[in-house]
């Protein structure tokens, strides 16, 4: 195996990865919408996987970085700047009290971001299976 | 019509008012001002429609006094209902569009006197057979004891077939104290010897008759001349003294005098008396004929005045909202308390748009304001309370029963007005089975009550009513000690303790001392003296000991006593300058967490060590500009981490921050606002300055004896539809549509904004509000409040029925948050955009002029007051722009500013400004309704008088304005003082001298600091004309109408409003 398709294999498993967590946020969000969970509990349960996410994510793209794969790079370095910027404001975690006033924002950003994950997978699959062809 | 007339009147008395106050500056604002003031005596206003002029006027007949509104808005609303039971006994409405024809306690009857049971009734008995056995003889008991609906129907109606137009106009708009007949029996001399003696005497002054000259007038012309005549000469001689009177002006007036006699005096007395009923005849009559559920979308009338022009009638602002024109069928039972009442909840609009489209083309902002736990004072009607623990409830959206249900199947059911499920009547509405007699359902509580409360079973615990805890964290650093601080709370702790409410005795009490380490008190201690344990590793603070922290009061006692009698002592040569509140709320926290409770900090200086610590952070270069929110917003989460913490365990934490310097209350001020709590700021405090202490002493004792709730929850339900979609105050939301709050405090207020998720095709829409707490004497209870408004489909009826008190109460809200977490520009433009919006809106689609520019604002009666309390909203402390105001200041006036009830908020926008040197007789002395006040004036600097003393007080400052011209005599009489010059200005205690003047004064600032529900104490000051320079600009900057560098004045900013209108299409 390549090491082009090594590193494919693995964005295909932190893409997996990152794309439950992503099915996760929007579960527990749309949870909170219709009352089954009240914003202290979602609070803590989104906060511990925020950063997490948020760093298992840069670390893929660094991975992309030193292995040369230049446009897997070019597409994910948007977001990690994103990311970064939020962190730096301090405004990646939810917060219980303002919650309710930016449920609409969260959401949005939630399924941009699933969206986001979902492509990337697809490509990361795509990408790692021509790799093995071309390997054999 | 007599339309002429009445217009040139109520015109003639606009002109009198303003003539009275003498100018102050004559300048070029005076000039402009003035000029618009008589021009538009004679213009109609243009484009504006043919009616409303009338309509404006008889109100002048039917306007009670200002007292009695409260009452008057009450009946109102059962009003208009009894107009119709003549239609409604004669046969069911025609073409009533809905599925109960009659009302149920009619259909009750009929029931009973067809005797054999109806097919319904069969079908019914088949399904229910055991219920309606056990209920079907208990009907011939309650028979009896049923009021037959015919009588009470004649009965209202001939209370109300005339008044209720009446009181409709009435309600509309017009001055409520410058009517003719109120002009008449009121004494008309204004406190002859005082101005005899404080304006310098002038010749046409000392001609003034004496005291019961004007009596011996028989006629009731001869008053209105003689009063007008006495009223004026003061405004003259006083003017005539200062400044440019103006040479035209006693020609003008004395020229306008015989013109306003001719237009008068057709008009006193009885001759009015005909056109009123007439036309109270003629509405009652629209209204008989008006069967259809329309009964709500009736004709209603607008009355549209223009802006421009006229001096904004701010009387109208203690005006109650506009009328809810329910159907007459809306309400089951007849009861004049069937609505919820405005001071409890009010709706931004009072009649609600079908469809979503309506709302949004009107731009009018939807919403309600809700004060669940106002102060019911001695004179309010108490809430009734539902003891039996029959809660009646919609099984599908749990809506409590109320009085808009309906009840079908022979009453054997009743419908849900939210959601239209039908439910079961529980059998004890018509049987007790304890006594084992039948009751009469009718007369149950929340059938006749919106506004109820319900103690509630256990089903309703989640463990037992938590007990009243009070813990103390009371900042012992240095600066606290040095401003005295410690030791008034301590003092007042102790003197309050006896108002603490402990009616079962287990209220608990702790106290906890902080500087840089924490120290507890064992309030238990065998010794019988206070034991005090020094905590001062603050990475991890733990509790010293398990129990006896926190100590039931009574238990306590004794010790309690001793620590609060030695605190100050303890510490009056402590040099530490730590603060380490973070640490010490997280004790506290921990101490009061397994029961729930409050936590009361006091601190005098910035918390600076270990968790939560917080830095000075105000930059007066960011003061001013587009980063000044950011100190606005929290410096740090701890605080906020806490807060929800803290909601979670039903810990309320309030704040009592005093500043002698930067204090960080935007931080601080998070821990009260998601935990329900409330935050006091002093500034500057001082105890060694007397008023300082009187100030905080009495609001902390007011606080500590307030009967407050606990561990709530509030819900707010509404009819299938709406949604409630955005909340502003104090609490934690913690779904969608469920407010948490771990205390309620008393008067506080919530604004709520409502959306539509669907159009609306019912005629009467109910806004529940739910609040389920435990009251301080530990019962749980569950407090409901119905609010029934008609829906309509007219942008007029919904423009006639925008209430502009709750509109403002809103739009504060909405206004301070949009400061907080954008911009302060941001913030203050939204706001007049928005009333840019509903002008535009109003002159596109009710008034003639629908596109183009025109001359003149206009806009409907009922929101002609919303520019000027957005101007104040704009001038406010809170929301003003400019460099010169601390954040600390700012931010203390947010938290007013979205918690405050109407009630307070509306005077906190635009205060009360009062003249007092030429007041009348009867003001400051013991009247029908309490101690008179004097009419209130518009807020401009041109009312100000040389000679004069004025008040202004806006419930959280009253100020004391005094000219430099004021006569020894008036210095002597109210401050004791030989002359102007001796009065000190500032802070101050007004002295109680034997004068007659000065018993009055002291009356009256005792009658403003306790007129509203509201535990705040307001501070005197006394404002010398030439005194402190920064005093006067902060008096000086409550004069909204005015021109305050850089905000507009009033005039000013109407011209802004009406170009802006005009440049857009709506």
């Amino acid at each position: 195996m390549s090491a082009e398709a090594m590193v494919f294999l693995f964005g295909v498993i932190v893409g997996a990865a990152l794309l439950f967590v992503k099915v996760f946020f929007v579960i527990l969000i749309s949870d909170l919408e219709v009352d089954y969970i009240n914003p202290i509990e979602l609070c803590n349960k989104l906060n511990q996987f925020v950063l997490p996410e948020m760093f298992v994510h840069a670390f893929l793209s660094f991975i992309f970085l030193i292995s040369g794969q230049w446009i897997a790079t070019a597409w994910n370095l948007p977001l990690v700047a994103y990311n970064a910027n939020k962190v730096m404001n301090g405004k990646h975690m939810f917060d219980a009290t303002e919650i309710f006033r930016t449920l609409g924002q969260h959401k949005k950003e939630c399924f941009i971001k699933l969206g986001f994950y979902l492509l990337s997978f697809f490509y990361y699959l795509y990408r790692m299976i021509l790799a093995l062809v071309n390997d054999s | 019509m007599a339309t002429p007339p009445f217009g040139s009147q109520q015109q003639h008395q606009q002109h009198q008012q303003q003539q009275r106050p003498p100018p102050p500056m004559g300048s070029g604002i005076q000039q402009s001002a003035a000029s618009p003031m008589i021009r538009p005596a004679n213009l109609p206003p243009l484009g504006s429609p043919g009616m409303p002029r009338p309509f404006q006027s008889p109100q002048i007949q039917a306007r009670p006094p200002p007292g009695q509104f409260a009452n008057q808005g009450q009946q109102t609303a059962p009003g208009s209902p009894a107009i119709n039971p003549v239609g409604f006994m004669s046969g069911p409405p025609n073409g009533q569009n809905r599925s109960q024809p009659t009302t149920p306690r009619m259909q009750h009857q009929q029931q009973q006197q067809q005797g054999p049971p109806t097919s319904h009734q069969l079908h019914q008995q088949h399904q229910q057979p055991l219920h309606l056995q056990q209920q079907q003889p208990l009907h011939h008991h309650e028979h009896p004891s049923q009021p037959p609906p015919p009588q009470l129907g004649q009965h209202q109606q001939q209370q109300q077939l005339h008044p209720p137009m009446g009181q409709e106009l009435g309600l509309m708009a017009g001055p409520p104290t410058s009517t003719p007949q109120a002009g008449s029996q009121k004494p008309k001399r204004m406190y002859p010897t005082g101005i005899n003696a404080y304006a310098e005497p002038t010749p046409a002054y000392e001609a003034t008759p004496s005291n019961h000259g004007f009596q011996q007038h028989p006629g009731v012309s001869a008053h209105y001349q003689k009063g007008d005549m006495q009223q004026q000469p003061p405004a003259h001689a006083q003017g005539s003294q200062f400044f440019v009177p103006g040479e035209k002006q006693p020609p003008a007036f004395g020229q306008s005098v015989p013109a306003y006699q001719q237009g008068h005096q057709p008009l006193q007395g009885q001759p009015l008396q005909p056109n009123v009923n007439q036309l109270a005849g003629q509405m009652g009559g629209m209204n008989l004929g008006n069967t259809g559920y329309g009964g709500a979308q009736g004709i209603v009338p607008v009355s549209t005045v223009a802006l421009m022009g006229s001096v904004p009638k701010i009387y109208d602002l203690d005006a109650p909202p506009p009328p809810i024109r329910l159907p007459e069928t809306a309400s089951i039972t007849q009861s004049p308390f069937a609505n919820c009442d405005p001071s409890y909840k009010r709706s931004t609009l009072n009649a609600i748009p079908a469809t979503s489209q309506l709302l949004t083309k009107s731009r009018l902002p939807f919403g309600l304001v809700i004060t669940p736990y106002r102060s019911v004072k001695e004179g309010d009607e108490p809430v009734p309370v539902v003891s039996d623990s029959i809660i009646a409830r919609c099984r599908r959206c749990r809506t409590y029963i109320n009085p808009f249900v309906k009840f079908v199947e022979g009453g054997q059911r009743w419908k849900c007005n939210m959601c239209y499920t039908l439910n079961e009547v529980p059998s004890s509405f018509d049987y007790d089975s304890v006594t084992q007699r039948p009751v009469d359902r009718w007369k149950r509580k929340e059938l006749n009550h919106a506004v109820v409360e319900y103690i509630a079973p256990t089903e309703y615990m989640i463990r037992p009513p938590q007990p009243l805890v009070y813990m103390f964290v009371i900042d012992v650093s240095y600066p606290a000690i040095q401003c005295g601080m410690v030791a008034t709370a301590a003092t007042t702790i102790l003197e309050s303790l006896d108002r603490i409410p402990n009616d079962e005795g287990r209220t608990k009490v702790g106290i906890i001392t902080v500087d840089s380490s924490i120290h507890f008190y064992n309030l238990k201690a065998a010794s019988g003296e206070p034991q005090m344990m020094v905590v001062s590793d603050l990475e991890e603070a733990f509790l010293p000991q398990p129990q006896d922290l926190l100590c039931n009061l009574s238990e306590c006692r004794p010790v309690l006593e001793a620590l609060l009698n030695r605190m100050n002592d303890m510490f009056k040569d402590t040099q530490n300058v730590g603060n380490a509140l973070g640490p010490a709320l997280n004790s506290a926290y921990k101490l009061v967490s397994p029961i729930g409770g409050k936590i009361l900090c006091l601190q005098a200086s910035l918390p600076n060590l270990k968790a939560g610590a917080l830095k000075m952070r105000e930059d007066p270069k960011l003061l001013g500009t587009a980063k000044e929110s950011t100190l606005l917003q929290s410096a740090s989460s701890f605080y906020k981490i806490l807060a929800v913490e803290c909601s979670k365990s039903q810990v309320c934490v309030d704040m009592f921050l005093f500043g002698s310097q930067y204090s960080d209350v935007a931080t601080l001020s998070c821990l009260p606002r998601f935990t329900g709590g409330s935050t006091f700021f002093y500034p500057a405090f001082t105890a060694a300055k007397s008023e300082d202490a009187l100030k905080f002493a009495h609001e902390l004792a007011e606080f500590l004896s307030q009967r407050i709730a606990l561990e709530a929850v509030i819900r707010v339900r509404a009819s299938k539809g709406l949604r409630m979609s955005a909340f502003y105050g104090n609490f934690f939301v913690r779904s969608t549509d469920l407010l948490s709050l771990p205390n309620v405090p008393r008067d506080q207020s919530y604004s709520i904004e409502v959306s539509y998720d669907d159009n609306l095709s019912i005629p009467v829409v109910c806004f529940q509000t739910a609040l389920l707490h435990t009251s301080s004497s530990g019962e749980r209870r569950i407090r409901v409040l119905t609010l029934a408004l008609p829906v309509t489909t007219s942008l007029s009826e919904l423009y006639a029925s925008a209430d502009q008190v709750a509109i403002a109460t809103l739009l504060a809200c909405k206004g301070v948050e949009r400061g907080m977490n954008a911009k302060l520009d941001d913030a203050r433009d939204a706001l007049t955009n928005k009333v840019v919006d509903i002008l535009g809106v109003y002159k596109t689609h009710m008034t003639a002029s629908s596109s183009g520019a025109t001359p003149n604002l206009q806009i409907c009666d009922n929101l002609k007051l919303l520019p000027l309390l957005t101007l104040g909203m704009l001038k406010h402390v809170g929301l003003r722009g400019g460099s010169q105001i601390p954040s600390d200041l700012r931010s203390y006036a947010m938290h007013l500013l979205s918690t405050l009830p109407s009630q307070c908020l509306i005077p906190f926008l635009h205060p009360r400004f009062y003249s007092l040197h030429d007041m009348p007789e009867h003001c400051g002395a013991i009247g029908d309704q309490g101690i008179e006040m004097p009419q209130a004036m518009n807020l401009s600097s041109e009312r100000l008088s040389r000679s004069g003393l004025f008040m202004l007080e806006d419930g959280q400052n009253i100020f004391l304005w005094i000219g430099r011209d004021a006569v020894p005599q008036l210095c002597m009489d109210l401050f004791g003082v030989p002359n102007y010059q001796s009065i000190r200005g500032g802070k101050t205690t007004l002295p109680t001298l034997e004068t007659d003047f000065n018993q009055r004064v002291n009356l009256i600032v005792n009658k403003a600091r306790e007129m509203r529900r509201t535990s705040y104490y307001s501070q005197l000051y006394i404002v010398k004309e030439d005194g402190d320079p920064a005093l006067r600009l902060w008096f000086l900057s409550h004069l909204i109408e005015d021109r305050a560098e850089p905000i507009m004045s009033y005039y000013q900013y109407l011209g802004h409003l009406k170009d802006r209108v005009n440049s857009a299409s709506f």
